[in-house]
């Protein structure tokens, strides 16, 4: 079904960040850094204070006098001042920020603010941050998850490594060990939501409405540094895809509210959001040991992610490419490190699946490269090592719904993977097909515990208000969610209402994230339904006067449960008012801890499911230029039961059109001084429906034991897979392996060029 | 973006007047596709806008021999119009490559060709078909024309002295038996701006087969269209795929691409060559037909 509030997008009826309005609101311009790293010296913001129309102006100075302000934020790694204090750690590192009456004054505030700065040598790539005396980004590490292990004395802020088996006995076995180097460099998300704040600190209480992700731990870290309690509001939002997972912009804005005393909005332009958050560069080391007929028998395996100038959101996410990091397939002896390194790029955040996505890419371009060289088909290699039920995960978990092979059948299929490919008459058109495999993991607390809750109360209206934390992202989850209600209560879509993320409204939930909510928010929505179905049951029963075990459900009231009786019912409006007090019952979800499985063993919990997914593609590469053409595609995933096949199909097909950009021509490029040269849309290419290919919608759905109607997440594995598929196609159309993204028209025929033994020095 | 004044002559004397009276303090907006975009990025910050969207003089698309196009056409009329679809193909065919719909509506032939961008495709195909630029300001009785070929100076640059403004652009008539073909290479998106381009004209005897006249122009080729002296290499041929390959590699030869984002020198190279031999291939199959 299309999602509920489609119709009312379409009709420019929803409000986001950008339309709403709060009395007597200023607004606020940042004041950036233009350089990567640097020490202030002094700021003077006189002139900007006398502009008139400048509220305040927000410094370090503003927030050192303010005993009721900590300086410091980040709920996973705590390394971000709410302004600038000594020095700045990246271009666009925020310095201060100008209050004015109007946008336009608060502009021209922020460019009379005069920051003397000292430059810093900067780091701008993992190398340069690994060296041997290399300038250092932070002096201190602040890690909060426990799980991060920062490096003392070097710039690594986190550093771990995952295991199984024994590596040495596993090389030792195989018959021949492969060893690449992949990497790709930084893009944005270019979400068409621009990150957007309002804050009022007003009668010791904060209320901030935002279109971040996360809105609940936000919270808790506004209450944390203004100590004083805050409500989280969140609005539609117009897509995150992982930059708006952690907080950059709320904190600051809200200290800028508090010296203001009064409503401030900040809404970044385009090129700021390319200073906010990114997706990270990444590196990967991987060498993989197999015998002669392809079992792969180890894998070593180091990754380097440059998390940039603070580790806020970015060190988690490549700490938990560790989960994952063997991939779906079954590897008996493996040793995986993860190093999270600061640099002077901006922060980075997950992008649509954390860096699974360029970490899949290496071991599923290295796999075909294994293939090619032992004569073994692509696809016979993959179903030899693909996980099965029943396997364990380098976490040690049990894997169940280990569907893998199945997507990677349903993909092919779908493409037509054993149709010839159209003969190229003239040879200047090459054709292939690639595929990739992965598994992805969700958000999982450490131990056993509820991070979802869900509350559902009878209105006197008769509706059914679901009340939820789930972010609506475009990602579908209020219609999901008011599906998974209306069959838990037994009544129709017209008798729901959802109310989303609002923490003063809504029970917690930990975020809108890692496919999380469909598994987290569907069961939590369940469970509170199962709660409030008797209390209403038993509110009838004393109303009618009757015995509770002769009432049911039913669409649109409480009625009796032998159908032969046509009255003795009452309505919900009816009911709910004639109760007069509230029909309310509250839900959560569960989960952590360790899993019993049907081998009588217990099992431990790095992810409450795996999902798996695999994309196959067709390519046409233009041999005289370089230009790669995706002619078809077509992503599967195991998403359990599907509750809104639809979605689902958008959700992966929307992944596959994001991440070709990547994949094919998107990068974030910075000359020798640090600068950033394509922090516009004007200079930066993104995806359009032009570079859309053929695609074929896919899914596998075995009801997954456990989830809410046996449905699992699965909102960003379609991206996770692309790269790995189209690295494949045209390693098949060309013979040679790419091992760096993006696929850019030049280095795609640099590569024709010294295969053909036809130097390119023709033209200098 | 800044505040600016905003105003919205009625009258090329008046726009002129403005432009004169404001100096380097006024910026001239059309369809607005490129310069709002250049105002909120504040790589202009002008005391005014000088709105030519109101200027009646500046509108009209008429095919009468030659093709008088006024300034404020929008490059979609281009590619629309039955006239310049059918006489001069070329034209409507780089017109229909230029961003997508949305801009091509808003975008206009006269700001096209006065913001003088390098990587773009209508001032290429306007060169190829040797188009006269129509200037007018200064004394409202005169106008001057400058050929295409001589109006751009550099990136960005123009004849166009203080006061002037671009009021049309005229296209003569193509004789018979003539093919034109223009082709983009983006990175990307068809939809972003071109990393090269080709015009090609060809116009073939009907008796002999033999080339009688031919003109390749190439975008983002260099600082300005760069029109090909190795075009002329076809003249009194035939023109075989041979002989068009080899004129192709000659005229990438003359270009002068410029490394960017859009890739390396020697790759630009390559792609000048490639699309202007398909582009002369193309405009030969349609000068037969």
């Amino acid at each position: 079904m299309p999602t509920l509030e489609a119709a009312d997008k379409a009709a420019g009826r929803v409000a986001y960040m950008g339309d709403l309005l709060v009395p007597n609101m200023a607004h606020a311009k940042i004041v950036r850094s233009p350089l990567p790293h640097a020490r202030i010296r002094s700021i003077d913001a006189q002139a900007a204070r006398a502009l008139p129309g400048v509220v305040c102006v927000l410094t370090r100075d503003e927030v050192r006098a303010d005993p009721d302000m900590e300086e410091i934020y980040g709920f996973v790694y705590r390394d971000a001042p709410l302004v600038a204090m000594d020095k700045t750690r990246h271009q666009g590192d925020i310095v201060a920020v100008v209050v004015a009456e109007d946008a336009a004054t608060a502009e021209a505030g922020a460019e009379l603010v005069d920051v003397d700065y000292e430059e810093l040598p900067a780091v701008m790539n993992v190398r340069d941050a690994l060296a041997d005396g290399a300038p250092r980004v932070h002096e201190e590490f602040f890690p909060i998850a426990p799980e991060l292990r920062p490096q003392p004395g070097t710039n690594i802020c986190h550093q771990a490594t995952i295991g199984c088996g024994d590596v040495e006995r596993g090389f030792a076995e195989a018959d021949f060990v492969y060893e690449d180097e992949f990497s790709a460099p930084p893009v944005q998300h270019c979400a068409l939501d621009l990150h957007a704040v309002i804050s009022q600190v007003e009668d010791g209480q904060i209320t901030v409405w935002t279109n971040c992700q996360s809105p609940f731990p936000l919270g808790r870290e506004l209450e944390r540094i203004f100590k004083m309690p805050a409500r989280v509001i969140v609005p539609y939002v117009g897509g995150g895809f992982g930059s708006k997972s952690r907080d950059r912009l709320e904190c600051v804005v809200t200290a800028a509210a508090k010296l203001a005393r009064r409503p401030v909005r900040c809404v970044l332009s385009q090129e700021e959001t390319f200073m906010t958050f990114i997706r990270p560069a990444y590196a990967n080391r991987i060498q993989t040991g197999v015998k002669r007929d392809g079992t792969i028998t180890a894998r070593r395996n180091t990754f380097y992610v440059d998390v940039g100038g603070y580790a806020i959101s970015g060190a988690r996410s490549a700490n938990n490419t560790l989960k994952v990091a063997t991939g779906p397939y079954r590897i008996p002896n493996a040793e995986v490190n993860c190093r999270a390194v600061y640099t002077n790029k901006p922060p980075s955040s997950p992008y649509r699946g954390l860096p699974t996505t360029q970490h899949t890419m290496a071991y599923e371009a290295q796999l075909d490269r294994i293939a090619r060289d032992l004569g073994i088909d692509r696809l016979e290699i993959r179903r030899k090592n693909l996980a099965r039920d029943g396997d364990t995960h380098i976490t040690g978990d049990y894997l169940r719904s280990a569907h893998a092979q199945e997507c990677m059948e349903q993909a092919t299929v779908a493409i037509g993977w054993d149709d010839p490919l159209p003969a190229s008459l003239d040879g200047k058109t090459l054709r292939g097909r690639g595929v990739s495999c992965t598994i992805k993991y969700t958000l999982t607390p450490a131990s056993r515990m509820s991070e979802n809750g869900a509350e559902i109360a009878l209105g006197t209206d008769g509706v059914f208000e679901v009340r939820i934390g789930t972010v609506n992202i475009g990602q579908g989850s209020d219609t999901v969610m008011a599906q998974i209600a209306g069959d838990a209560l037994g009544v129709g879509l017209d008798a729901l209402r959802i109310v989303h993320s609002d923490t003063a409204r809504t029970p917690v939930d930990s975020s809108t994230t890692a496919s999380r909510s469909t598994y987290h928010m569907g069961r939590a929505v369940v469970d509170a339904a199962d709660a409030l179905k008797p209390r209403i049951i038993e509110a009838a029963a004393q109303l009618l006067e009757r015995d509770a075990d002769s009432l049911v459900l039913a669409r649109d009231g409480v009625a009796p449960a032998d159908e032969s009786e046509d009255e003795g019912g009452v309505t919900y409006a009816e009911l709910a008012r004639r109760v007069g007090s509230p029909l309310a019952a509250q839900g959560e979800c569960i989960v952590g801890g360790t899993y019993d499985a049907p081998d009588g063993k217990t099992y431990p919990i790095a992810s409450t499911f795996w999902t798996f997914a695999s994309c196959a593609a067709e390519v046409e590469i233009d041999a005289e230029t370089g230009q790669i053409r995706i002619v078809k595609a077509a992503a599967s995933a195991t998403t359990g039961a599907a509750i809104n096949p639809r979605s689902i199909e958008t959700q992966l097909e929307g992944g596959v059109g994001q991440e070709l950009g990547p994949t094919l021509f998107e990068q974030m490029t910075w000359d020798d001084g640090g600068q950033l040269l394509n922090a516009a849309l004007l200079d930066y290419p993104l995806p359009t429906m032009e570079t859309m290919p053929h695609y074929e919608p896919r899914y596998v759905d075995h009801p997954f034991e456990g989830g809410p109607f046996g449905a699992k997440g699965m909102g960003e594995v379609g991206a996770v897979v692309v790269p790995g598929a189209v690295l494949n196609a045209v390693y098949d159309a060309t013979g040679v392996l790419f091992r760096e993204m993006p696929l850019l028209p030049h280095k795609i025929l640099e590569a024709l060029d010294a295969r053909e033994g036809e130097p390119r020095s023709a033209y200098p | 973006m800044r505040p600016f004044e905003y105003i919205r002559p009625a009258t090329v004397g008046e726009a002129s007047r403005i432009l004169t009276e404001r100096g380097e303090g006024a910026f001239v907006i059309g369809g607005g596709s490129a310069a709002v975009v250049m105002l909120r990025l504040g790589v202009v910050r002008p005391e005014c806008v000088v709105d030519l969207g109101g200027v009646a003089a500046l509108r009209g698309l008429e095919a009468n021999g030659a093709l008088r196009i006024g300034a404020l056409t929008s490059i979609r009329a281009l590619e629309l119009d039955g006239s310049v679809r059918a006489r001069w193909g070329l034209l409507a065919e780089a017109a229909s490559q230029v961003a997508n719909v949305r801009v091509r509506n808003a975008a206009t032939v006269g700001g096209a060709v006065a913001y003088g961008e390098p990587q773009t495709d209508t001032p290429t195909a306007l060169a190829a078909l040797n188009a006269t630029v129509r200037i007018a300001g200064g004394d409202p009785e005169r106008e001057r024309a400058v050929p295409i070929g001589e109006f751009h100076l550099g990136p960005y640059e123009t004849v166009l002295a203080p006061g002037e403004i671009v009021a049309g652009v005229d296209v003569p008539a193509q004789p018979p038996h003539t093919g034109g073909a223009h082709l983009k290479f983006t990175i990307g998106s068809p939809e972003n701006k071109p990393a090269a381009n080709a015009s090609a004209l060809v116009t073939l005897d009907p008796a002999s087969g033999k080339c009688v006249a031919a003109r390749v122009v190439m975008g983002a080729a260099g600082p300005t269209p760069v029109a090909a002296q190795a075009a002329e290499g076809l003249l009194g041929d035939f023109p075989t795929p041979e002989r068009i390959a080899e004129v192709a590699a000659a005229a990438a030869e003359e270009a002068d691409p410029m490394e960017d984002l859009r890739g390396p020198v020697w790759h630009k190279r390559r792609l000048l060559k490639v699309l202007t031999e398909r582009a002369l291939l193309c405009a030969t199959q349609r000068a037969q037909a």
